[in-house]
């Protein structure tokens, strides 16, 4: 190893020979900022001058360019220090234009995130110190990508992505709202601001997603409609079963209701109406169907007193101001849409045009008269084909349209890709990295509300595994109605992948 | 196939390496990446290509033209310092000598101050020299415009100023060195951040042997191989082949044989099967370089 003696200017000159002297950094002004175009490439080496000529230019144009340091007015630089604890870059002078998409403020500073900070650190907007000294690029890279933070090839995707002029922010699975969340397209609330605290101080980490609240379920019969709406949503919509508590609260809260929707010939069997009864027996009650054009109740009795808990005094309910909220009219349909009416149902049977049907009062006895009638045709069936162990899926005369032949044949059913997502594990390998917003919404584009990214960026790499259908259904779930693009390092090559969900047609119209 | 003219002068730095400084490798993470042009040029001389993912300094902002850091492939970090031409830099420690830093402190700013005093100089003889100059112009014409120019140029030694913010500075690409702490170097192969399991093993072999052969390599993970083989430098020449590393026991579906055959066919490129043939006995020794077997793939018309 050369000898280091490192107290001499000279010698740094010669060691980190790419140093550039004042009257260099002076000259740097008036640089030129084109690059060169690459020209034709040959097929075969010959051997001759021409080609020896031609790559010594190419090479020669190739190291200037890479030799060539950043040289910036220092009026021009925001100043800012790493903070290895945090691992984040505080600014210490003003941020630039680049504070619009990038950063974000935290007691009173302004922060960068460390793949944010590298990346103005390429471009030359920012100068990052540490103990008083600055950190050239290659210390930036070696200090501030790791795994806890970003690392090589994510950072690689980030920038790449940067320099195309999109916006660039790091996931945070709390912050994708629900597809039900998104339908009541709420304004953001004051819970909307306390998990972007979350996601500022942890970011990689999750919020938790078991938020109690008081009042699960929405009940339409109530006063405050509007209050529970608001309470159901703050409760995230994905979650599959409800703990005991809750569901004790719902059944309390339903006894009572119960009885609103109790017609008066008939009466429910008095050992449910006890809140001590976990189960109720839905076979025994009838709901008012209050949408269909044959049901005549204006208004529902009030509830036999004895069904009531403690003292609660009910008086009867006016159906008259939920009819109207009801869009009971008759459609009016145009010429071809009679027409087309008339051409669906011409062999549509209507199940309610049934005598036998209407007489069935509940589910129980309907499905009971189904399979009445299907033992009765099984009489004329062949018996070799029905009797054993192997039967026909369908019978001749079953079906009325391509679709229902081709899903009663179906033993494979087919599935989507959200289905079956709740019971995946989470994995460690997959996670999504970022979200992309589009170059052209930059103008209006608020750190505050940053609005549904463009897509969610996956990375990984050649050398890796390809994802299989449990990283795609967990991924796709994971981010909500956003599409997931995976961004394929290979040696500083990036190409871009993402999956679409396709149904086979079904039917022929 | 052609022996390249770099093959002497690879030869050449083979036998040197006690005289020139090793090339620094820096990892980032298993990453091996070069930071200096010289040591990119030596490396390029060797016939290690490399590939640029860094924002080039002259327009940062695109990606038609990346610039440094160099990030060489395992295999050719692994070449490197087999031939002694390269040795892994470990991560530099922050200094503890709190006395050693804030000396170094002191030496950045004085650098600074003088080199502000140096531009300062600078740019008043620039400013004298374009207002002579457009007094020379005037000269030719009225005299009125002459005479106050020539006043603004004497008195330009009081009147100049050079505001602090107006200083152009250095923003460092590699390491600059203001701290002195001395940077450890590995020399062992054992203290290699990167595992060599089979898989980098056959890569490794297939890409020495086709790098003394003469030809240059670069990852071609986008045509479905392992290397694209070119016959010249990568900037003045199309690639010939696509390398598909494979081990010899290793069993290759029909199905993938074909994908990557229609592939080749689609890019214009022949696909080479290659795989290492290891000397029989010897298995401590995984780097003992054996035959490597090429087989090339062509659709074949029976008409």
């Amino acid at each position: 190893m050369a000898d280091r003696d490192t107290s001499t200017d000279a010698h740094k000159h010669s060691v980190f020979e790419e140093l550039l002297s004042p009257s260099e950094l002076f000259e740097a002004r008036s640089r030129s900022h084109k690059i060169p175009v690459r020209g034709q490439k040959d097929f075969l080496p010959n051997g001759s001058e021409q080609q020896r000529a031609r790559l010594q230019q190419s090479l020669d144009e190739h190291w200037t360019l890479l030799a060539e340091e950043r040289v910036e007015r220092l009026g021009n630089l925001v100043k800012a220090v790493w903070i290895p604890d945090e691992r984040l870059v505080e600014l210490q002078s003003p941020a630039g234009k680049f504070w619009q998409t990038m950063g974000f403020s935290e007691r009173g500073k302004q922060y960068l995130r460390p793949e944010e900070a590298l990346y103005l650190m390429e471009c030359g907007n920012v100068q990052v110190f540490y103990r008083d000294l600055p950190l050239s690029i290659q210390e930036g890279y070696e200090r501030f990508l790791s795994h806890e933070t970003v690392t090589l090839h994510q950072y690689q995707v980030f920038g790449h992505l940067k320099r195309l002029g999109y916006v660039v922010n790091r996931f945070d699975p709390s912050s994708v709202p629900s597809t039900y969340e998104r339908q009541l397209n709420l304004p953001a609330s004051s819970w909307d601001k306390q998990r972007k605290q979350l996601k500022r101080k942890r970011s990689q980490s999750p919020v938790s997603s078991d938020k109690q609240n008081p009042s699960p379920v929405e009940k339409t019969t109530t006063e405050d409609q509007s209050e529970e709406l608001v309470n159901a949503s703050e409760s995230p919509a994905g979650q599959t079963a409800p703990d005991p508590s809750l569901e004790e609260s719902m059944q309390s809260a339903d006894a009572s209701d119960r009885t609103w929707w109790m017609e008066e010939d008939v009466q429910p069997p008095s050992a449910q109406s006890q809140s001590a009864a976990p189960r109720w027996d839905f076979s025994s009650i009838s709901f008012p169907d209050l949408g269909s054009r044959r049901s005549r109740s204006v208004s529902l009795e009030s509830p036999d007193p004895s069904l009531l808990p403690g003292a609660l005094e009910v008086g009867g309910c006016d159906l008259s101001p939920w009819l109207r909220r009801l869009n009971v009219k008759q459609e009016k349909l145009s010429q071809r849409d009679r027409e087309r009416q008339r051409e669906r149902d011409r062999y549509h049977r209507d199940i309610n045009s049934d005598r036998e049907v209407r007489h069935c009062r509940n589910w129980a006895e309907y499905l009971q008269l189904v399979e009445d009638r299907r033992r009765r045709s099984q009489k004329d069936k062949p018996v070799h084909l029905w009797e054993n162990e192997v039967t026909p899926l369908t019978q001749p005369g079953q079906c009325n349209s391509h679709r229902e032949l081709l899903d009663q044949i179906s033993i494979i059913k087919s599935s989507s890709l959200p289905e079956g997502v709740s019971s995946l594990s989470a994995s460690d390998q997959w996670t999504i990295s970022f979200d992309v917003y589009q170059p052209d919404t930059v103008a209006e584009f608020k750190k505050s509300q940053p609005g549904k990214p463009y897509t969610h960026m996956c990375v990984c790499s050649f050398d890796g595994p390809v994802p299989d259908l449990h990283a795609l259904k967990q991924l796709s779930y994971q981010s909500g109605d956003v599409p997931v693009t995976f961004a394929v390092v290979d040696h500083g090559d990036i190409s871009f992948y993402c999956f679409k969900d396709f149904k086979l047609p079904t039917d022929s119209y | 196939m052609e022996v390249n003219e770099d093959m002497d002068t690879k030869s050449e730095s083979e036998h040197q390496p006690s005289k020139d400084a090793l090339i620094d490798i820096s990892f980032c993470g298993s990453t091996p990446l070069l930071w200096k042009v010289s040591d990119m040029k030596r490396c390029r001389s060797a016939g290690v290509i490399g590939a640029l993912v860094g924002s080039l300094a002259r327009q940062p902002r695109q990606n038609v033209r990346l610039g440094r850091p160099l990030e060489l492939l395992q295999e050719e970090a692994l070449l490197l310092e087999e031939t002694s031409t390269a040795a892994a830099s470990l991560q530099t420690q922050d200094c503890g000598d709190e006395e050693v830093h804030l000396e170094a402190v002191r030496q950045y700013e004085a650098g600074l101050e003088s080199s502000y005093k140096e531009q300062c100089a600078l740019a008043l003889e620039d400013k004298k020299t374009v207002l002579r100059r457009i007094m020379d112009e005037k000269e030719n014409g009225t005299d009125d415009s002459g005479n106050a120019i020539r006043d603004r140029l004497n008195a330009l030694d009081q009147a100049f100023r050079f505001p602090l913010p107006a200083m152009a500075v250095q923003l460092h690409t590699a390491r600059a060195g203001f701290s002195h702490c001395p940077e450890e170097r590995s020399f062992h192969s054992t203290d290699w951040p990167v595992p060599r399991d089979e898989r980098l093993n056959t890569r490794f072999c297939v890409y020495r042997d086709l790098r003394h052969k003469g030809f240059y390599l670069t990852s071609a993970g986008k045509f479905g191989g392992d290397f694209l083989v070119y016959p010249g430098d990568p900037l003045r020449f199309h690639a010939h082949f696509i390398a598909l590393c494979i081990s010899m026991d290793e069993e290759l579906p029909l199905s993938d044989i074909l994908a990557i055959a229609r592939l080749g066919s689609n890019v214009k490129k022949t696909v080479l099967l290659c795989s290492p043939r290891s000397r029989s006995e010897t298995e401590k020794d995984e780097s003992v370089e054996g035959d490597v077997v090429y087989s090339s793939l062509q659709w074949s018309s029976m008409v």
